[in-house]
């Protein structure tokens, strides 16, 4: 992992035109300020997470799919 | 008329969905033996497979806030048009839960799809499946 040591209003740019600035340090966090174009997806890291958790929970093979959604259908209607 | 409409379709969801951001296009079988549920399959190699459900099926008055960046990636600017459909996990002997939180969105004219990934939300991750 790259470190930095960043202050407020400075940044550092990842690949092309991807901007990372520190806009403001508190007690209770750090606020950052990302610039990047509207077709590059920005997320915060730990919901992002949790949902590729969730995803990975839900998968299943095309294969099983048929009967895991014949089984929800029973217990739907249970 | 889209072709979803017509109860299956191919969706490209451009960033692919968390832990499967390789796999881009999944066929949408919205089946009448299915119903109520939808099938999303993944194509391709070794692709994920899901099932899931619209999301008021579930939780009557569901409603989730898109930003004008997930409206830009779906390329809408008519969300009453859009498709939604949360991810059903059955786990073996668990109660099926639903998620809620991150529902999958997708334009039926554009065939684009994103997955809703809100900083904060009123849904659960783990909905119980039950009948609105």
């Amino acid at each position: 992992m790259l470190v930095f040591t960043r202050k407020v209003d400075q940044g550092i740019i990842i690949g092309e035109g991807i901007e990372v600035k520190v806009l403001r340090v508190g007690r209770d966090g750090v606020r950052l300020g990302v610039t990047a174009a509207k077709d590059v997806p920005v997320h915060r890291l730990e919901i992002y997470e949790e949902i590729r958790r969730r995803n990975a929970a839900a998968a299943t093979d095309a294969a099983t799919l048929v009967s895991l959604v014949t089984r929800l259908k029973t217990s739907r209607e249970e | 008329m889209s072709a979803l409409d017509a109860g299956e379709a191919v969706v490209t969801f451009p960033d692919g969905l968390p832990g499967f951001e390789t796999n881009r296009e999944f066929l949408i079988l919205a089946r009448e033996d299915a119903e109520p549920f939808v099938i999303v399959q993944g194509l391709g190699p070794n692709a994920p497979s899901f099932a899931a459900i619209n999301p008021l099926r579930v939780v009557g008055g569901y409603r989730a806030v898109l930003s004008g960046e997930d409206k830009a990636r779906l390329l809408s600017d008519d969300t009453s048009e859009l498709v939604w459909l949360a991810i059903v996990t059955a786990g073996a002997g668990d109660t099926p839960t639903v998620n809620l939180r991150a529902p999958l969105v997708i334009n039926p004219r554009s065939l684009r799809g994103i997955q809703l990934m809100p900083a904060e939300s009123d849904y659960s991750f783990e909905h119980p499946l039950q009948a609105a």
